[in-house]
């Protein structure tokens, strides 16, 4: 019940809600000598009510009794989440297991075989989460820290340029006319728009990690953070184990912070290695058990004959199924199958 | 060290040219400033040619494709090719005569700066003097913008044994190694070339034996499986890599044919190399592949 958020003595809840007032928006509009007629409370105090009211009784208000602070209820939760608009991979195989796209408020890990395309998936996400929200997208700036140095700008400027026609072309079909030059997206402005970091050693990559708090707050407009990769400098020989595996889960409870702070999507590219498990070998991405419960979902890549595979290895809503992409010049895009195009060649 | 110092601006990346336009067109250009590439492939491909080549090449201006720089030539294989060096360095300067008029006394050899290395760890012993010494070489008419490390499996060849422990040293020496290089990529924007050498994949593929690693599922060369040395954390630590592969086509005369002797012998008139460059897996380029041959001048694209 919103109206158990408002920071108001319990007693006042009481006379709203058996006044019939339940929600925020029936009392944010009132006047205060109706509310306080309506309650048998005094103008002051319907004052007050009105203007937490139309505060809108978020979170950070809550100063008294009442609802724990920071609480909500699982339904409000559930409403959140399926309002919350999603990353596209611009490959539609690919959003359907990950049930629409990348999700905000989550982080993401993804790892595989050097080759696979975990850069080029980055390099499309920081294109797509700039898609307008009147496409559908959320329309935001992307932060892309590159600790490999396998942001080539000429392949950016490339899926940029993809992207921008795509949207175009969409527009004209469902609007029946070119789309006007201030909704356009040039592919520079899409460059512009990604906010690219260079680290090269992983005190600078905790470093960075600890900025961005700050630096997010005074640009609200981020809704994505990729960090390519996350293990890279992490490799190297430390001492003390015992070191890294603390660093790394400071870095892990960062981001998680950041993610639900900003609402936005934190998504991690990762290497995979060798484990040598009951007598054979497999893959698993790098950094070790510890690190596998940073964050919220797992996504692997591998090959499968002649194609990329990606698979939903951990997550708490996903179910675990894969899904086969394509590395296209355009971008990711959805997988032609040879036996789909044989199907093709033959109805035609 | 301000966080807010990281953020660059990022901008087009220049090209070392590989000395051929065919070459180039498949590799976008050619080699890219501030990242590894690795050029793998069986001995005797072409690697240590094509390195040559490139450590010439960064002399030439920018319209031409180089970067008016001199180069940095690490090699831990014995002994070091002088002589072909000289080979190419004379038809380099014969071909781009018109370039170095100005300075009748130039020898592309003052440029190219060779130092051995013997093991893993006299390479990170020496990391600090290559790095100053790149240093002190801005200041010059040259500065050293070309590092290439000939080959990188071979520093790793004697110290090391088959077991988890010394695996996992090995590849934590692969990321300090790697993460140097990219560092001083990035603080003097240099172009890094590593060869690799390839070893035989015997056995049934699949598991550790054989992982798929790139556009290619499986390399071969000389008619066997190959892949390129140093394992999965290696390939983890470049950021391209290039394989030339190397394969025996057997000629027939048309006139006479294949001569069937009687003891079940095939005679033919001949047998040709033909070397092959792949993209394995890089950043910004798809999969291609280009015939290429070695000439008296180096390494030429043969377009088919």
């Amino acid at each position: 019940m919103e109206v158990g958020r408002l920071p108001i003595s319990a007693a006042q809840k009481g006379k709203l809600i058996s006044a019939g007032y339940t929600t925020l928006s029936s009392i944010s509009s009132l006047s205060p000598t109706l509310l306080s007629r309506d309650l048998n409370i005094s103008e002051t105090d319907a004052l007050e009510i009105i203007k937490h009211a139309s505060l809108g009784g978020t979170m950070d208000d809550c100063s008294s009794s009442g609802a724990i602070i920071g609480a909500q209820t699982a339904w409000d939760v559930l409403h959140e989440e399926e309002s919350a608009t999603r990353i596209t991979t611009s490959s539609v195989d690919l959003d359907h297991i990950l049930g629409g796209g990348i999700s905000c408020c989550e982080v993401t890990e993804i790892g595989g075989v050097p080759g696979i395309g975990k850069t080029q998936i980055g390099i499309q996400l920081a294109v797509n989460v700039q898609i307008p929200v009147h496409c559908g997208g959320l329309g935001g700036k992307a932060i892309y820290i590159d600790t490999e140095g396998s942001f080539m700008v000429e392949r950016v400027l490339q899926i940029a340029q993809a992207c921008a026609v795509e949207m175009s072309t969409s527009y004209a079909s469902s609007h029946n006319s070119l789309p006007p030059s201030h909704i356009l997206m040039q592919p520079e402005d899409i460059l512009e728009n990604i906010i690219y970091f260079r680290v090269c050693s992983y005190t600078e990559q905790i470093a960075l990690v600890n900025y961005l708090d700050k630096f997010i707050s005074e640009h609200r407009e981020v809704k994505l953070v990729i960090i390519d990769s996350i293990t890279f400098h992490f490799r190297q020989d430390f001492d003390d184990l015992a070191l890294r595996t603390r660093l790394l889960g400071g870095m892990a409870l960062k981001l998680m912070k950041l993610a639900k702070k900003f609402v936005l999507a934190v998504v991690l590219l990762n290497q995979v290695t060798t484990k040598y498990t009951e007598g054979s070998f497999q893959l698993s991405l790098a950094l070790g058990d510890s690190w596998s419960h940073a964050c919220t979902n797992r996504i692997i890549l591998y090959w499968n004959c002649d194609e990329r595979y990606a698979y939903i290895d951990k997550s708490p809503s996903l179910r675990s199924t894969s899904a086969p992409y394509a590395v296209t010049s355009s971008g990711i895009r959805n997988s032609v199958s040879k036996c789909q195009q044989i199907l093709r060649t033959q109805a035609t | 060290m301000r966080p807010a110092t990281l953020q660059v601006r990022p901008r087009l990346v220049t090209k070392l040219t590989s000395g051929c336009p065919t070459l180039d067109r498949h590799l976008a250009g050619g080699f890219p400033f501030g990242s590894i590439t690795e050029i793998s492939g069986e001995s005797g491909v072409g690697k240590t040619q094509f390195c040559l080549q490139l450590a010439l090449l960064t002399q030439l201006p920018p319209s031409l494709g180089g970067l008016s720089s001199s180069s940095l030539f690490l090699h831990s294989e014995f002994p070091f090719p002088s002589r072909r060096l000289h080979q190419i360095a004379q038809s380099f300067l014969a071909v781009h005569r018109d370039v170095f008029s100005s300075h009748p006394s130039y020898n592309p050899l003052d440029c190219v700066f060779v130092h051995p290395l013997h093991t893993a760890d006299h390479l990170l012993d020496e990391m600090p003097r290559i790095e100053s010494f790149i240093e002190s070489s801005r200041a010059s008419r040259l500065p050293v913008r070309l590092i290439v490390i000939d080959s990188i499996a071979a520093l790793f060849r004697s110290e090391f044994d088959n077991t988890p422990f010394d695996l996992k040293r090995r590849s934590s020496i692969f990321f300090k190694i790697s993460g140097w290089l990219k560092s001083l990529a990035v603080k003097f924007d240099l172009a890094v070339i590593v060869t690799n050498q390839v070893v035989d994949l015997v056995g049934p593929s699949g598991g550790a034996n054989g992982l798929r690693i790139g556009n290619l599922g499986c390399l071969n060369s000389s008619g066997r499986r190959v892949s390129p040395a140093l394992g999965l954390s290696w390939a983890n630590c470049v950021n391209s890599r290039i394989f030339l592969s190397r394969e025996e086509e057997l000629l027939v005369d048309q006139a006479t044919g294949p001569v069937h002797r009687s003891n079940g012998e095939t005679s033919v008139h001949g047998a040709r190399a033909i070397r092959r460059l792949h993209v394995i897996f890089s950043p910004h380029l798809p999969y291609s592949s280009c015939e290429f041959m070695i000439a008296r001048e180096g390494i030429r694209g043969i377009e088919r």
